[in-house]
């Protein structure tokens, strides 16, 4: 201990050190029950450690990778949709004079303000009359109804936040009102929008109802196994496929923050 | 966006194997056991018998809820008019089984396959009420029982007085799981309508459906909202388990079914027994369906054919689940040694089971008992 | 709005230089611009052009979500074929409790991730150790990964009586087993919405806070002004839209959980959700399923309301 010890690590140790507790402690319990053969009272640890859990997720039949990589790749087009359909949607709502811009706000808000239960049978019903049902396009379009609602508020609040000036000034200078768009305003709302990004794609990740009416048998996910044993209590299975979910997103996060970084960093450059 | 759309119309392509006339869709409700059971044994020796074939399963949760998944696709490809339907072998918990039948979405196959005849329980031809004789044939019998640890519970609760007794000398340590969360505590609703009611149960069982029994249950109610304040309400069937593992409450009503699963997935100490109270508690049969509209139906035929087949339901069901078998107990029995058909009545004797395992109540007795429940006991 | 002005006094721009939108279209001219072909202005009614942008999305959730809807819910307002507010009597009849509760707990919640978030994002803004801010951007996020349904797994197990939590501290000597309590009621329900729905908020937040100019910040500071002050008088009022988005979104998403009332608490009263489940699974019930989904959808427009209605005014300023 030298004598330049900083003594706010004190508080600052214990405000860490509790937040650590109440985040890493369900996950140190998640984590333990991927690995736990048998636990029960009255003992506080797994009273036997194993991986044949593991073996039943990864039964050759019970294609959990293949089923990942469709996850992964619908969550994937979802965002990309989603995104494409709310940078447009979010600009206009928080730029241009529109009329019923609040009830848009709101009708974009539905399909999660309206728990889900009661309309799978019609939206099922619509998709098999459209022939979308079992194709990865149906089922990444009812993700995309449900990632719309952060992708367009989430865009809204985003470029709703720059002040207009910033435009303005790119504009005097000559700039095309595309282009003062793309170099101007985009960069500043990206790290609003690579967040919805995020949630889009978690969002995504992690829906099972949607991808049961829509997809199933044809297309399956992940989740879909997830949900199953989650709900019927086999805590050993539902914690090593959530477990196995946090690749992508993790992943998913980390190269959008790749991205962010580079792309603000290229901005303070200028 | 059209490149994006062509796009992922084309990975839909690429990423679903094309539908041949040789797949076989299996919906299940239920556990992850049933899909694993699908998966791991009967797909397999299914495509082995059938060269070419190959079966997929869904399975759609555990539950009324998993099967209601089932029963609303059914009904949205029919309001679609859709030709031929997605599925070709349905697992479903009983009382869905009577709206199937009544809507006209089920095949009748009983007669058509071999062991069609192998079963003659009341429950195979009539789903609370409504008769679907033909239509379908039990893949296994659930019974609701009450879970306890011998170590904690010397001398469990035998009937429901004894219930009611042991709740007042151990407060909170009996716990069930309201109507909400899921059967077995609907289950156990039912048993002390049955226990308490002040009409005749077996009128709640058959039938016929008379609005004015209501009254009759009055009292009832009032003495079990009386002691679930000695009780510990659970979150759901698997809430249930989940306490009684962490030794949060000493008894409460399970299915048999999950009881075995999560003893097999070291979630349960072993050492914990089952006890069927008298009067007696409600069971319920899981069913195959095959529906009218199914692409491959003669292959359906030929699955569930398998699936109730005496060698399956004796290593399938009973050796690998210690499930109660779906056909008649005989014919099982015969295909299995003593000491594993005998591991099906360690705790609950054929004696018991007979006497104190009842159906549930006709589907509007059902709702009537539910929602009386919500009013009387929830609120 | 003393920050407001504050910016554009750091930038040198006072605001009467900037082009004021006239009162029928705003910035009529910039969009016109951009549709500009040859050099001759091709005028386009604002109205259209902010329309067409808005279109394709406002299309997908009409087509692909409240056209199914609206079929379904006109079941809401129909008992034996005519029309009737019968499933309303019978909602709130059966489920009035249940409707304050999910409010309670929503709003409840709400606010802790709303202050929880504030407090999160406010020291990856302003904290001035880097080493710090970095252990918490690292630990905060992790619960965002963890889909509902597991959260309620893993929380029922870790709040549980004989829970993991418990066992931690009465291992650790800060507690008797006697005094071990199970939080798996309403506070269970909240923990989770707020250990989940946190990394959410603050995730929005820190990104809205980092994209705020340092200077106004810098220029506090060095007249000495500490960093709560910083936060709540020039860091929040600029980020206020993101945070009331956010815990809009947050609200939203916790309205319709399911798994997490159907998992953690088994008491009565319970969230909406748990009963519209109820409703159809137990009596294949969807009308008062959908009396209820319209009452959850009334109370999450209300609350998105006070949102719209401050943002507009912000618009027609």
């Amino acid at each position: 201990m030298s004598a330049r010890f900083d003594w706010k690590w004190i508080p600052r140790g214990i405000a860490l050190g509790i937040l650590a507790f109440v985040i890493f402690g369900p996950l140190a319990n998640l984590l333990l029950w991927t690995v736990t053969e048998r636990w029960y009272f009255p003992h506080v640890l797994p009273l036997k450690y194993g991986f044949s859990f593991w073996a039943n997720v990864f039964s050759p039949r019970g294609n959990a990778m293949s089923s990942l990589g469709t996850s992964v790749f619908i969550a994937t087009l979802t965002v990309i949709l989603s995104l494409g359909l709310a940078i447009p949607a979010g600009y206009a709502l928080a730029r241009l004079r529109l009329p019923f811009r609040g009830l848009i706000l709101l009708a974009l808000l539905i399909p999660q303000a309206f728990p889900n239960l009661p309309v799978y049978v019609n939206i099922a019903r619509i998709f098999y009359q459209y022939g979308l049902n079992g194709t990865i396009l149906g089922v990444v379009l009812v993700h995309v109804t449900h990632g719309l609602v952060y992708a367009v508020w989430i865009a809204t609040a985003a470029f709703s936040a720059i002040d207009r000036e910033l435009e303005e000034a790119a504009r005097s200078m000559g700039a095309s009102a595309l282009r003062g768009f793309w170099d101007v305003t985009l960069p500043i709302a990206a790290p609003g929008l690579l967040a919805s990004a995020i949630f889009v794609f978690l969002e995504s990740l992690d829906e099972f109802t949607g991808t049961y009416f829509v997809g199933a048998p044809d297309v399956t996910t992940l989740p879909l196994l997830l949900y199953t044993a989650g709900a019927g209590g086999n805590y050993q299975i539902a914690s090593i496929t959530a477990l196995i979910l946090l690749v992508p997103s993790i992943a998913f996060m980390f190269v959008v923050e790749r991205f962010l970084r580079s792309d603000v960093l290229s901005k303070v450059g200028h | 966006m059209k490149t994006k759309l062509i796009a992922s119309t084309l990975a839909a392509g690429i990423f679903c194997t094309p539908l041949s006339a040789a797949e076989l869709t299996v919906l299940t409700a239920g556990d992850k056991n049933m899909v694993d059971y699908v998966n791991e044994y009967l797909g397999p020796l299914f495509e082995k018998g059938n060269p070419g074939t190959k079966v997929r399963v869904v399975g759609t949760g555990p539950g009324d809820a998993g099967s209601q998944k089932i029963l609303e696709r059914f009904e949205a490809q029919d309001k679609a008019g859709v030709e031929k339907w997605d599925a070709d072998v349905a697992v479903v918990h009983e009382k869905f089984v009577g709206p199937m039948v009544e809507q006209r979405f089920l095949e009748a196959y009983r007669s058509k396959i071999p062991t069609g005849s192998l079963v003659t329980r009341e429950n195979a031809k009539i789903a609370l009420g409504t008769n679907v004789d033909g239509y379908v044939m039990p893949m296994f019998n659930s019974q609701t029982a009450l879970a306890y640890n011998p170590a904690l519970v010397p001398n469990p609760p035998k009937s429901y007085d004894e219930i009611v007794e042991f709740a007042k000398k151990n407060p909170k340590q009996f716990g069930y799981n309201g109507i909400k969360g899921g059967a077995s505590g609907v289950s156990f609703v039912m048993g002390w309508i049955y226990a308490y009611g002040e009409g005749d149960a077996q009128k709640l069982m058959n039938g016929p459906f008379d609005p004015n029994e209501a009254k009759n249950w009055d009292k009832a109610f009032a003495s079990l909202k009386e002691f679930t304040r000695n009780a510990t309400l659970t979150p759901g069937n698997a809430g249930t388990l989940d306490m009684l593992s962490r030794g949060e409450i000493a008894v409460g009503p399970v299915w048999v079914d999950m009881f075995y699963s999560w003893k097999a997935n070291g979630q349960l100490p072993p050492e914990m027994k089952l006890v069927l109270p008298s009067p007696g508690m409600p069971g319920q049969p899981m069913h195959y369906v095959i529906p009218a509209k199914s692409a491959n139906k003669e292959l359906a035929e030929k699955f569930v054919a398998l699936a109730t087949s005496p060698k399956v339901q004796a290593e399938g069901i009973v050796e690998r689940f210690n499930w109660y078998p779906g056909i008649d107990a005989q014919h099982v029995q015969a295909n299995l040694d003593k000491e594993t058909w005998e591991k099906l009545f360690t705790d609950i004797s054929p004696e018991e089971l007979a006497k104190y395992g009842k159906p549930f109540p006709i589907a509007p007795y059902n709702s009537a008992i539910l929602e009386a429940y919500e009013r009387q006991v929830g609120n | 709005m003393n920050a407001r002005s504050e910016t554009k006094v750091v930038h040198g721009w006072g605001s009467e230089e900037l082009p004021q939108p006239d009162s029928a279209g705003a910035f009529r001219t910039i969009h016109a611009d951009s549709l500009k072909a040859g050099g001759r202005r091709f005028a386009m009614p604002i109205h259209l052009i902010g329309f067409l942008l808005v279109a394709p999305a406002l299309a997908i959730v009409v087509l692909l979500f409240i056209v199914p809807l609206v079929s379904s819910i006109t079941g809401a307002f129909d008992v034996g074929g005519a029309f009737s507010l019968g499933n309303f009597t019978k909602a709130f009849e059966l489920y009035s409790r249940d409707m304050l509760f999910t409010l309670t707990i929503v709003l409840m919640s709400s606010a802790l991730i709303g202050l929880f978030s504030i407090m999160i994002g406010g020291y990856l803004t302003l904290g001035s150790n880097p080493r710090a801010v970095a252990i918490l951007r690292w630990i905060y996020r992790w619960p965002l990964f963890i889909p509902f349904i597991v959260v309620g797994q893993i929380l029922r197990t870790f709040l549980a009586k004989n829970g993991l939590m418990n066992n931690i501290f009465i291992e650790l000597g800060l507690m008797t087993p006697l005094s071990a309590v199970s939080f798996l009621d309403w506070r269970g329900i909240v923990i989770a919405f707020v250990w989940k729905q946190t990394p959410f908020v603050a995730l929005l937040l820190s990104g809205a806070m980092a994209s705020i100019d340092r200077s106004t910040i810098e220029a506090a500071r060095n007249l000495g002004a500490n960093r709560l002050r910083i936060l709540i008088e020039i860091v929040l009022p600029q980020v206020r839209t993101t945070l009331l988005v956010g815990l809009i979104l947050s609200f939203v998403t916790m309205m319709s959980v399911l798994s997490v009332p159907l998992m953690i608490n088994a008491q009565s009263p319970t969230m909406i959700t748990a009963n519209m489940a109820f409703r159809i699974n137990a009596y294949r019930d969807y009308g008062v399923a959908n009396a209820l989904g319209l009452i959850s959808l009334l109370m999450t427009s209300a609350v998105a309301w006070v949102y719209l209605r401050q943002t507009m005014r912000e618009h027609s300023r």
